[in-house]
């Protein structure tokens, strides 16, 4: 079975952008006291006489163009409709799923959403039961991987499974690690995800609920893998992480003597 | 029979050195140190030893409100439980949350609201659970200093960190952070809250006697103490991050 990776948009990469200095912020903390260049962007904020720009997460100072933002170290995952994300089916009713999301809400997945609809006017008039109207193609604790369709703060997401890499994940294992650390996992263009793939020799699949799908050719290497996201995310904050994790696991690799 | 020790006071608060009892100045701070990130399944914790106070929190959220009928449709709520553990005081405390700890959650939760943004989150609740593990004198004070990290360990956006600390005045001086001796045979007690992103007391409570007249005084002797706890809360924020910043740096 050919593996995918997922891989994603630049503006997913901003832990490694230049222009990210490596100061730590903190909430409240004055990020610059100069509003005539500067908005503030995101994880910021005007103070209440208009005179600094203040951050609101604990996190790393990023100035782009005339933006100041705070790329945050902590917190959670906010669903957003076209996210690809890994989700674990809690419960099933006839009329939907209920999986969660790792967000703050259950997800719900219609079985309409779950069947491509192309071929039901053939199916038209025949006495096989219409399968886009019951909940028997998954089982309570499948792990699926599902589409955001729709998610804003006072409904609770909606999701599918129809489209590309999308439906149930057989094998392999799940991991979780904090979801503004995601990025650094995937790095620029993908360049942390690629280098991880070819030294373990692993599939892996990335999402942004700050879930991680693993299958590798034996545990030992499954086990290497998990430690280097470990690692990953322990020092998300820090400068040249992927040579250093390509040393890493290079040294690993001999320690645990596997090729 | 039960054995009943009567508390008993010593009639100065001040020994002839001048110094108090566990031999401060007047304006000195009991020894603090600050810990973030120590319950690993929350979503963000916090641990604080202030003198001999030891106090854990965990923070959780955004999440559904259980019971259900709390949940409000147009904001998030904010719930603080405040919890002694039964040996945290000479006396067994009784596990039960009484009056004590319930108005002690209600004004915690008062006062950390302004710094965070619950209009974003309707219907979910933020949770912050405090356990004091050793109380001696203060510790609604240093709870609500731990809580605003654990908060802000937890990547919940705030408006700033509060800092929380109590003046007030044993034998006709007037001095910062009263340790648990001082607090029961001191004359008064007034713990104070600031929330540093516009500087405004988010909490004001008073017990005993004294001039309001001195009130200004106070409240700037409080400040004083209030910048020190900042510092200190700032530090430990960072530390978690800039070790392991070090760390990295010097293995290149």
């Amino acid at each position: 079975m050919e593996e995918d990776e997922e891989i994603e948009s630049e503006e997913l990469d901003e832990f490694e952008d230049e222009e990210t200095s490596r100061d730590l912020v903190v909430p409240g903390e004055v990020v610059s006291e100069d509003i005539e260049h500067f908005l503030p962007g995101r994880g910021t904020i005007l103070n209440k006489e208009r005179t600094k720009i203040i951050s609101l997460n604990i996190g790393l100072k990023q100035i782009k163009k005339n933006y100041i933002n705070v790329i945050p170290l902590r917190g959670f995952y906010t669903p957003r409709p076209g996210d690809k994300v890994i989700a674990l089916v809690l419960d099933k009713s006839p009329v939907k799923y209920v999986c969660d999301i790792n967000a703050k809400d259950t997800a719900i997945l219609k079985p309409k959403n779950t069947v491509k609809k192309t071929k039901m006017r053939v199916m038209r008039g025949s006495s096989q039961p219409r399968d886009d109207s019951s909940t028997d193609k998954y089982e309570i604790g499948d792990i699926l991987i599902v589409k955001v369709i729709s998610a804003d703060r006072l409904n609770r997401p909606e999701l599918t499974t129809i489209g590309k890499y999308l439906g149930k994940k057989v094998g392999g294992i799940v991991i979780s690690i904090d979801p503004p650390k995601i990025p650094r996992v995937i790095g620029r263009n993908g360049s942390m995800i690629k280098n991880l793939k070819n030294l373990t020799n692993t599939s892996i699949f990335v999402t942004q609920n700050g879930r991680i799908w693993l299958r590798g050719e034996d545990m030992a290497h499954e086990r290497l893998l998990i430690d280097a996201i470990r690692k990953i995310e322990r020092e998300a904050h820090t400068v040249g992480l992927t040579d250093r994790m390509s040393v890493y696991i290079e040294n690993e690799k001999k320690k645990r003597g596997i090729k | 029979m039960p054995l009943i020790i009567k508390d008993e006071y010593p009639e100065k608060l001040f020994r002839e050195d001048g110094k108090r009892l566990d031999g401060r100045d007047k304006q000195e701070l009991r020894p603090i140190k600050m810990e973030v990130g120590v319950i690993k399944n929350a979503d963000g914790s916090a641990y604080l030893e202030w003198g001999n106070n030891k106090i854990y929190a965990a923070v959780y959220g955004p999440r559904e409100v259980h019971p259900h009928h709390l949940a409000k449709p147009d904001r998030g709520i904010l719930r603080v439980f405040y919890r002694m553990a039964t040996f945290s005081v000479f006396d067994r405390k009784r596990p039960a949350p009484g009056r004590r700890e319930k108005e002690i959650s209600m004004i915690i939760t008062d006062c950390l609201e302004p710094v965070l943004f619950l209009e974003l989150y309707p219907g979910t609740s933020f949770e912050v659970f405090i356990d004091v593990m050793d109380a001696d004198g203060g510790t609604r004070c240093a709870s609500t200093t731990v809580a605003a990290l654990a908060l802000a360990d937890a990547g919940v956006p705030m408006r700033s960190l509060v800092s929380a600390v109590a003046v007030g005045r044993i034998d006709g001086e007037i001095v910062t952070d009263l340790s648990g001796i001082e607090d029961k045979a001191g004359e008064a007690d007034l713990p104070c809250a600031i929330t540093w992103f516009n500087e405004e007391l988010s909490l004001l409570q008073f017990d005993g006697d004294m001039n309001l007249k001195d009130l200004d005084q106070y409240l700037k002797l409080a400040k004083d103490a209030l910048t020190k706890i900042y510092a200190l809360q700032l530090e430990a924020l960072k530390s978690k991050y800039l070790t392991i910043q070090n760390e990295s740096s010097g293995g290149e």
